[in-house]
């Protein structure tokens, strides 16, 4: 074991030697330089290793001296932890700048070892001077190392920096004046043990200026202009190490020195770490420039990393303990390798603009990095900071600090929003020029994803621990063999996947009971029928697969989850999975970006739902637990429905569904359309099976549900009969449709719960099917406006009978299956005795008459146009998943008890009361009954009669030319002008004109407007000016120290 | 229960064989009365049959495809269907129809049945003024209805359930036990809903002959044009009997039947005499603001009565 103390040898050994072997040769000094930095790699990992497995920690007092002659030095599994890490980074770093150290003078290399060594010993030093001793070291170092560079901008950062680090030194070095004074001691240890000399006034003011001096180095909001300053404008790779590497060490420092701090300061350091938090994700929210904010991303993070570990130990958690050096490394792991990952990036691109990054498309490895790093941060399985947070809220939670947790929530979700954004303009904006691309410079970003992927595997066992089912790991690692084999055709990708969602489904099906067997068919038989049509893509379909795989996989774990934390990661890893596949619509920018935030505001609902659920339970993660709340149970069962609702689409939160479903692939808006919208009720039910009431005040939540799903009904159809969009029209469509199902469950009765069930099949059914035929009339007309198509009906025949079933089906006229649901609604209303939201439902009903009408006239009837008549039928692989779906709703139109009988009996353990009575074929409730086979037959009957009186009649009958009609004995004019198809329903919006304005997208607008305005006021307090900057600071000290200790 | 037998399909056909002919001979006598009102002759008041076989007798030698020929027979077909849902006579072994397959929801939504499969054919034609048709048509379809699913919502609650014989059974025994007595402000709603699906003024322009050449089917002739003119003597009566069922105590007997009808199909009549036309805008709107509310009323007081 080579002693951590040869870590500072080697750099002051170097430090003079450097220029004498670089006067022999560049490449030589070069070389001696890599080496120690790989050394100390060396010398911390092997600390590291061997401290893991038990060895016993050093303490190191150099030439046998009492400090502060001597240095003291502490290698604890902790501090081998963080050197590992930052001398890993330093290596990569390094290797990152390699063309530049290559180019620059040797200095530059003598500057990077002394920030490596000086971080390497704010890490290991256990003395207050030492400390003071090796922060200006760093901080010299690194001001030199900036000023190095002939920027101008970069240079004036770097006076700023020096500026501010000058402010801190000088408070860290009286105040460590003081506390020798006060303890008569400089060692850490000795001060943490008699810390009650310490309390006196000057002790405190003491312990205040250092901790003070600490949290200007960790940046904290306001005083923290400088380092955004820094940022953006020094060089990556040095930033990377500023950002990651520095920050790293100041942490460590602060989380040694927390021992001395008393209640007031501990609080202190944590409100300030999370207003840091908070407010430097709001200030990002308008940042346009890259690497500022990285910035501001970096710097909340950290105020995050801080605020987390004080408050758990302010929480009664012991230093050292497991948990909370499991959430906060979690943290602050994600945060490092992420953020460095990210600098490096933004040295590779070059850019100023966000949307510049696009040219990162160009290269599908940094593409797939940047897309880990982002996720990672935004907290999304399967990366650490997704299970740091998910037990930071449950530890948080169980020891009842939900202020803490609401506060870090918010600020996360801002950090999504501008994360998302930037992800969103890199996968879709338009880009100009390539960027060079060096192997030195790629391979330290590679590394650091990788390991964030591993960090992540691992921290899944860790969390998962105790829940001996991992139910992700199989379809997870299909995905990533997908990754893998993303170089492959889309045929070969396509039935790889439908292979494995079938094997899976084999094996998951025999655990599957109750309700839970009819999702499955939805998800996972659903999920096979919706790939075939993978098959009319050609070439190769880069980054598709594995996130269908992963939506899959998430949407399989939703089934088979036992636990709270299996359910939300598969809902996590779902909507990650679909989130890419929606973005991917040409169009789909905005869209998904607004999916991503409600799905992730939504998410962090449900986190809280479970934290609350953990807390008030005993702390069990069981799902069933759901069923044994007795405190809190509207707040929980209100979070948890926000989360679910979001997934659903109900009026209010629905204003992301259009764009998402309208503007996705032709395969990919079946998909969410008809399955993923599925999971928010597959959630719901869940819920509520559990929770029977819930009420907030004198609201109860089964009664609003009720009210929220009938209009949700009537205004998603409503909106969907004035859209010009086919695509959208059903996206819109489906708002309504799952309004039926959230009124059903709302209803709480047998009869609710079968409607809401067998709907959510059917309408898995008709609306994969509406979308596969539309996305087919798309795909051959190239035009979403159905006013630009018309009379396909001739060159498309069989997408045509499609829609005609599914807009049956839909419409619920009978004979098909739809109206199965429509009788069982009349009387569940009558049983429930909810007539006004039941008529609300009705008369939504009625309309979608309106646009399913409109569908099909608009797009396959009227006047076929002069550029479509080349059109060919939609390609078969889109047709067969369509008639097999053509040949269930029949099934199901014609024997309806083959669904509602086994979905009645297992419903009858939820609620044995005012199941459906069956008698050959007949549907029996109190009030009314219904044959479906027999009003089929009767139909089909009259029907065929007529039918083939007429064709009979009219046998001779010509087939005549799209333009002999009735016209006055005049030629009609052109297709266009003949087609009406245009604003068709005009008279409804006329006389409903202020049903269908858009309040709810108003409502989310300001709000968005006003959290980017206020973000933008707040930060004009940036001026750019150094010397505003040290007011900033100067008044953040005064402040920090009133509101601490009072006047 | 279910008691299905092939022999009913018989007595099906020979009601709707009836009812076929009242609506024929309804339309023509109303017809002639218009005319007298008006100090015209008229017509005669077999006139309609005599269209109806000539419409028959004609053979198209054109058609726009086969969803061209399914719209007349989505329309009649949902005409047929509502009647055939329908019991007619209370009481009588024979003429029942098919009610036994569903209760009063499945007729409810026969009705659209036809709406949306004519539509579908119309546009199948490609003529511009059959889909500014369908669209007017439609559009106030759903507005139109609005007051019927709350009238019959209302008649499930007051009667507590949804077969249309028990409705008619609820109300034997005397004027006094008919809808409309025991709940008169539901049954104006179920008037004004009435009014709103028999095609008269104030709520023709779907049809508009004097704006839009007869609107939806302005491209069918021929038998085409005669299943269409079957089904509107046909659908109108199968409405008019549903109205006679659920709120003016059904009929024992096919004479009774026939009076009520007539009565009730007056009433469309004198409605559309005094009240000019409204546009499809106004109407929609007239439904939503005067039938919805007075629908909200009419469900709030039958809950308090029933």
């Amino acid at each position: 074991m080579v002693d951590p103390i040869y870590i500072f040898v080697i750099v002051l050994g170097l430090a003079f030697l450097l220029s004498l072997f670089d006067k022999l040769s560049r490449n030589l000094s070069l070389f001696l330089f890599f080496l120690a930095l790989a050394s100390f790699v060396y010398i911390s990992g092997s600390w590291f290793i061997s401290l893991l497995s038990g060895k016993e920690e050093l303490i190191i007092f150099t030439a046998g001296f009492k400090p502060p002659v001597s240095i003291n030095l502490k290698m604890g599994l902790i501090e081998a932890f963080f050197t590992s890490l930052t001398n890993f980074l330093g290596l990569l770093s390094a290797i990152y700048l390699f063309r530049k150290f290559r180019a620059e003078a040797v200095y530059s290399l003598i500057l990077y070892l002394m920030i490596i060594m000086g971080i390497n010993g704010l890490i290991m030093t256990r003395d207050l001077f030492n400390l003071f001793v090796f922060l200006e070291i760093t901080s010299i170092a690194t001001y030199s190392m900036i000023g190095i560079s002939s920027d101008l901008k970069s240079l004036t950062a770097g006076f700023k920096y020096m500026i501010a680090g000058g402010i801190a030194s000088v408070f860290l070095l009286i105040g460590t004046i003081y506390l020798y004074r006060s303890s008569g001691t400089l060692n850490i240890d000795s001060m943490i043990s008699s810390v009650g000399l310490l309390t006196t006034k000057t002790g405190i003011i003491a312990l205040f200026l250092v901790i003070i001096a600490i949290m200007i180095e960790l940046k904290p909001f306001p005083a923290n202009g400088w380092a955004l300053d820094v940022y953006q404008s020094v060089n990556s790779g040095v930033v990377a190490i500023i950002a990651s590497g520095i920050s790293a060490a100041m942490l460590f420092v602060l989380f040694k020195l927390t021992p001395l701090m008393n209640e007031n300061l501990l609080t202190a350091v944590a409100g300030i770490g999370l207003a840091t938090f908070f407010f430097s994700n709001l200030l990002a929210l308008k940042q346009e420039n890259p690497k500022r904010l990285l910035g501001y991303s970096s710097i909340g993070q950290i105020g995050l990393i801080m605020t987390v570990y004080v408050v758990l130990i302010k929480a009664g958690f012991i230093r050292d303990s497991q948990i909370v050096w499991l959430i906060s490394g979690g943290l602050f792991l994600n945060h490092f390798l992420a953020k460095a990952g990210l600098f490096w990036l933004a040295g590779i691109i070059k850019k100023e603009k966000l949307s510049d990054w696009a040219s990162l498309r160009t290269s599908p490895i940094l593409l797939f990095a940047f897309g880990t790093f982002i996720f990672a941060l935004i907290g999304l399985p399967p990366f650490p900071g997704f299970f740091a947070k998910w037990q930071l809220v449950m530890t948080l939670a169980a020891k009842g600090m939900i202020f803490w947790i609401v506060i870090i929530l918010l600020g996360s979700f801002l950090e999504a929003i501008y994360l998302l954004r930037w992800l969103g303009k890199v996968l879709k904006r338009e880009f100009q020029e390539k960027f060079a691309i060096h192997f030195s410079r790629i391979l330290p970003i590679i590394i650091f994803m990788l390991l964030i992927l591993v960090l992540g595997a691992y921290y899944s066992t860790l969390i998962f621990a105790g829940n001996n089912l991992n139910i992700l790991y199989l379809p997870m690692l299909f995905v990533f063999l997908l990754f893998i084999l993303d170089f492959l055709p889309v045929w070969i990708k396509n039935t790889l996947t439908i292979a494995a969602t079938a094997c899976y489904s084999y094996l998951i099906f025999p655990q599957l009971a109750g309700y839970k067997n009819i999702f499955g068919v939805i998800f996972l038989i659903g999920g096979v029928l919706l790939l075939i049509p993978g098959y009319i893509k050609k070439g190769k379909r880069m980054g598709f697969y594995p996130f269908v795989a992963m939506m899959y996989a998430g949407l399989a774990g939703l089934l088979i989850s036992k636990t709270t934390l299996q359910l939300f990661t598969s809902w996590e890893i779902m909507t990650l999975g679909s989130y890419i596949l929606i973005i991917r619509g040409k169009k789909s920018e905005p869209h998904a970006l607004s999916y991503m935030l409600f799905s992730v505001g939504g998410a962090f609902a449900m986190l809280l739902g479970f934290g609350l659920l953990f807390s008030v339970n005993g702390n069990s993660l069981a799902l069933d637990s759901l069923a044994n709340v007795s405190q809190a149970v509207g707040t929980i069962y209100l979070l948890l429905g926000l989360g679910f609702l979001t997934k659903m689409a109900s009026i209010g939160l629905h204003i992301w569904l259009p764009g998402a479903h309208g503007e996705a692939e032709t395969d990919v808006s079946p998909m969410v359309s008809a399955i993923l919208l599925k999971a928010g009720m597959f959630g719901m039910i869940i819920l509520m099976s559990a929770i029977h009431s819930a009420k907030i005040g004198f609201v109860s939540l089964p009664y609003s549900l009720g009210w929220l799903g009938a209009i949700t009904v009537f205004l998603g159809n409503l909106m969907a009969i004035y859209q010009e969009d086919a695509k959208r029209l059903l996206a819109y469509s489906s708002v309504g449709n799952l309004g039926y199902v959230l009124f059903g469950l709302a209803l709480m009765t047998h009869l609710g719960w079968l409607t809401s069930i067998t709907y959510a099949l059917n309408h898995f059914l008709f609306k994969a099917l509406l979308f596969l035929a539309i996305g087919g009339v798309v795909m051959r007309v190239k035009t979403k406006n159905m006013y630009e198509m018309g009379g396909l009906i001739k060159k498309m025949p069989l997408s045509f009978i499609s829609v005609l079933i599914g807009i049956i089906a839909l419409s619920g006229v009978p004979p098909l299956s739809g109206f199965a649901g429509k009788w069982m609604i009349y009387n569940v209303v009558l049983e429930k005795g909810w007539y006004f939201q039941g008529l609300v439902v009705i008369i939504g009903g009625l309309i979608a008459f309106l646009y399913c009408f409109r569908l099909i006239y608009a797009v396959f009837l009227g006047q076929l146009k002069d550029n479509h008549r080349q059109v060919k039928e939609a390609p078969i692989a889109l047709l067969i998943p369509q008639y097999i779906m053509i040949f269930a709703i029949m099934l199901f139109s014609v024997y309806p008890g083959f669904i509602l009988q086994p979905v009645g009996d297992f419903l009858k353990e939820l609620f044995p009361q005012g199941a459906l009575i069956w008698n050959e074929g007949s549907a029996f409730t109190q009030f009314g009954y219904w044959n479906g086979g027999l009003i089929f037959m009767i139909t089909g009957g009259i029907f065929a009669i007529f039918f083939l009186l007429l064709f009979f009649l009219n046998r001779k009958a010509q087939k005549v030319k799209q333009f002999n009609i009735v016209y006055a004995a005049e030629r009609p004019s052109r297709p266009e002008l003949t087609h009406v198809g245009y604003n068709f329903f005009a008279h409804y919006k006329k006389a409903l004109g202020s049903l269908s304005q858009p309040y709810v997208t108003k409502f989310w607008d300001t709000m968005s407007d006003l959290f980017h305005s206020s973000g933008d006021f707040v930060r004009r307090l940036y001026t750019g000016n150094g010397q505003t900057y040290i007011l900033h600071i100067l008044l953040f000290v005064l402040a920090v120290y009133y509101i601490t200790f009072g006047g | 229960m279910i008691d299905f037998q092939p022999v009913k399909i018989l007595y099906a056909l020979f009601s709707i064989f009836i009812i076929f002919n009242i609506g024929l001979l309804i339309q023509g006598i109303v017809r002639k009365i218009g005319a007298r009102v008006g100090k015209r002759y008229g017509i005669r008041f077999y006139q309609p049959y005599i269209d109806l076989i000539k419409n028959y007798s004609l053979r198209t030698s054109i058609t726009h495809g086969i969803m061209f020929y399914l719209g007349p027979v989505f329309r009649l077909t949902g005409g047929l269907g509502v009647f055939l849902f329908i019991p007619i006579i209370f009481g009588s072994v024979y003429f029942q129809n098919f009610s036994f397959s569903g209760d009063i929801i499945l007729v409810l939504y026969f009705i659209f049945f036809g709406a949306l499969g004519m539509a579908l054919g119309a546009g199948e034609g490609g003529h511009p003024y059959s889909a500014i048709g369908v669209s007017r048509g439609l559009a106030q379809v759903t507005a139109a209805e609005i007051p019927l699913v709350i009238a019959i919502m209302g008649i499930a609650i007051q009667y507590q359930t949804f077969s249309v014989s028990e409705i008619v059974a609820a109300q034997q025994g005397g004027i006094a036990n008919w809808t409309m007595i025991t709940n008169p402000l539901l049954t104006i709603l179920g008037m004004v809903a009435y009014l709103g699906s028999m095609m008269r003024s104030p709520f023709d322009v779907v049809l508009a002959p004097q704006e839009i050449p007869i609107g939806p089917p302005t491209e069918y002739h021929s038998t085409f044009l005669g299943i269409l003119q079957t089904n509107r003597s046909i659908f109108p009566m199968a409405k008019t009997v549903l109205f006679v069922n659920i709120f003016f105590g059904g009929a024992t007997n096919w004479f009774i039947l026939i009076i009520k009808i007539f009565l009730i199909y007056m009433w469309s009549v004198f409605v559309a005499v005094v009240f000019p036309r409204f546009r499809v805008d106004q109407s929609i709107r007239w439904f939503y603001k005067y039938a919805l509310p007075l629908g909200a009323v009419v469900i709030f007081i039958t809950t308090l009565l029933f």
